[in-house]
């Protein structure tokens, strides 16, 4: 015990076309659920994959619960669940084929707690999964993450094509474990879910780690949208100077600026007026990295930026 | 049949070994049953002892005695039909093992359990020898059927040499196959690769009867070690057999070497 879940230094690995991870130092403790935010192309998966030792780094380290994953990839694996990005499953099986070929593989599976992991995710095993929905076979895919109770769980955009219901009994699972002391590593490009699910987050862009921070403290600094509409015109000065607040624009009766950290100083500002509507509209991770870019100088943002 | 690679491999193939199967079976009774016809035919035997060099040294060197129950097996059956069919065979499953897997993205879900990659290799590699070898049985078993059925005078002994060591042909390119789709990943390449090498090698034995400058060369195609010391006439010829099994074996281990060292493609 005592070592961290998963610890790389210097990780770098690079493709013939794509850029692959540049000197990833990376630390995930023992039962956290780390959440891994980047856009698509980031490197995610390619890290993910350097863990797993199905792809060899150009340089640099990797360990997993203390076993360095090129020479003890086994002893790793049988410790581990993964569920990769690119599901793939052998079509010509059941789920319930699948599920059993994947715990013989590993030497066995609690049967019992593999139904009752479907039967919540809502998860037929009957069925052929040439048949399947894209959602049905992503379910497949977690329970098999999960089925062998591994210490640590690395799961590759978990919630790609899940419906909301089955994504939230996704994430009460994922607590559940936590509860039990499972360490996750949760690659995702919708910061509200990792919000939701995880301890701390790692901003990964362009190959390079550009921030590792507490969710709470992410949220706090995270840039929101706002747009708030007046029942009358009001004056742009009633607004100057709210801490937070930029790229302020008042048009007739609409505001609509961008702001982070706390919205209390906003609201009571614009209490002051006839208020119909406050809107948020989603922020696009890349305009969250420009933020972090300007809010913490050498946060990581040299490079290919 | 799911409890581990070697099976599962196996399973996956059960329908498509079926019908290859009752191909081979349905090919080798009919040839035997057309063979009494032959037999009796003046004008045939004719033809082979008129018949051009090229044509005797194309057919193999038994085109003499194309109407003896071991020449017309040989002609009709084990010089081109019978190991083009086994090579397709092994290639087939040679190919599908390492890169058919990874171009249809599973090979992630696999490596992912904790088993070594060589073994995943060797189990399906096992698979293919398997699989290709019960082809083989079927071969053998049908042939020595059929000439029980229709008074074809040959022994099943050397029925059974002729079958191994089509077996033992068709694995060695069935082991190149697996070899270049452990080295590259793609199923396409991996076909492609050993599909040429038969065809090349096959020809490099079989011109060598005529054309003077190919004769040293015969001894690197595996259709030498397969046909030359005619197994269907005088049986198995162990070192030639122990040839093509050594470079089975060889392919098999390069395999494992190659697949180890790789990143697996997305």
């Amino acid at each position: 015990m005592g070592e961290a879940a998963i610890l790389t230094r210097g990780l770098t690995k690079y493709y013939g076309r794509s850029r692959g991870v540049e000197d990833l130092d990376l630390v995930v403790e023992r039962g956290e659920v780390f959440g891994f935010l980047g856009p698509n192309g980031a490197g995610k998966t390619t890290t993910i994959r350097l863990l797993l030792d199905l792809i060899r780094p150009t340089r640099g380290t990797a360990e997993v619960l203390g076993m360095d994953v090129r020479g003890r990839g086994v002893d790793i694996r049988r410790r581990v669940g993964y569920l990769p990005g690119e599901l793939a499953l052998y079509e010509n099986l059941t789920g319930e084929e699948l599920l059993r070929y994947l715990a013989n593989l590993r030497g066995g599976a609690d049967w019992r707690f593999t139904r009752s992991l479907a039967g919540r995710l809502d998860c037929d095993l009957s069925q052929a999964i040439k048949t399947l929905s894209r959602g049905n076979r992503q379910k497949l895919g977690i329970v098999q993450a999960f089925m062998h109770r591994p210490e640590l769980l690395i799961m590759d955009e978990p919630t790609n094509g899940l419906d909301p219901l089955v994504q939230l009994e996704f994430h009460r699972l994922v607590r559940e474990r936590r509860q039990e002391g499972t360490t996750f590593f949760i690659s995702s490009h919708n910061l509200p879910e990792v919000e939701r699910m995880c301890d701390r987050v790692g901003i990964i862009r362009e190959g390079g780690l550009a921030a590792v921070d507490e969710v709470e403290s992410l949220k706090r600094k995270a840039l929101r949208r706002l747009e708030i509409h007046f029942a009358q015109p009001v004056p742009p000065e009633a607004f100057a100077g709210i801490p937070g607040v930029r790229d302020l624009r008042v048009e007739g009766r609409t505001l609509t600026c961008s702001l982070a950290g706390s919205v209390d100083a906003l609201i009571k500002a614009a209490a002051r007026f006839e208020v119909l509507n406050v809107t948020s509209p989603e922020v696009s991770l890349e305009e969250i990295f420009i933020h972090y870019y300007r809010e913490e100088p050498g946060g990581g943002g040299e490079g290919h930026a | 049949m799911l409890k581990n690679v070697f099976l599962k491999t196996l399973r996956d193939q059960r329908v498509s070994l079926a019908w290859w199967a009752v191909g081979i079976a349905a090919l080798c009774l009919f040839l035997v049953a057309y063979y009494p016809t032959v037999s009796r035919t003046p004008s045939l035997i004719e033809f082979m002892e008129e018949a051009p060099d090229w044509v005797k040294a194309f057919i193999g060197e038994s085109a003499e005695d194309y109407t003896s129950p071991s020449g017309f097996l040989h002609g009709e059956l084990f010089f081109v039909m019978a190991p083009m069919l086994f090579i397709i065979f092994a290639v087939s499953r040679g190919s599908a093992a390492i890169a058919g897997e990874e171009g249809k993205g599973t090979l992630d879900l696999l490596l992912a359990n904790p088993i070594p990659r060589r073994r995943v290799v060797l189990e399906k590699a096992a698979s293919m020898a398997a699989a290709t070898l019960g082809l083989g049985l079927v071969l053998w078993a049908s042939l020595s059927v059929g000439a029980a059925l229709f008074d074809m005078d040959i022994s099943p002994a050397n029925l059974a040499a002729a079958s191994l060591s089509c077996v033992l042909l068709g694995l060695v390119f069935g082991n190149l196959a697996l070899a270049v789709g452990c080295l590259t990943g793609k199923r396409g390449r991996s076909v492609g690769i050993a599909a040429a090498s038969a065809v090349t090698t096959f020809f490099v034995y079989s011109l060598s009867g005529m054309v003077k400058a190919l004769k040293p060369w015969s001894r690197i195609s595996p259709f030498y070690y397969y046909i030359a010391s005619e197994p269907l006439k005088r049986g198995l010829n162990a070192a030639h057999a122990l040839v093509l099994l050594a470079a089975s074996l060889a392919l098999g281990a390069l395999s494992v070497f190659l697949f180890e060292r790789r990143d697996i493609l997305v």
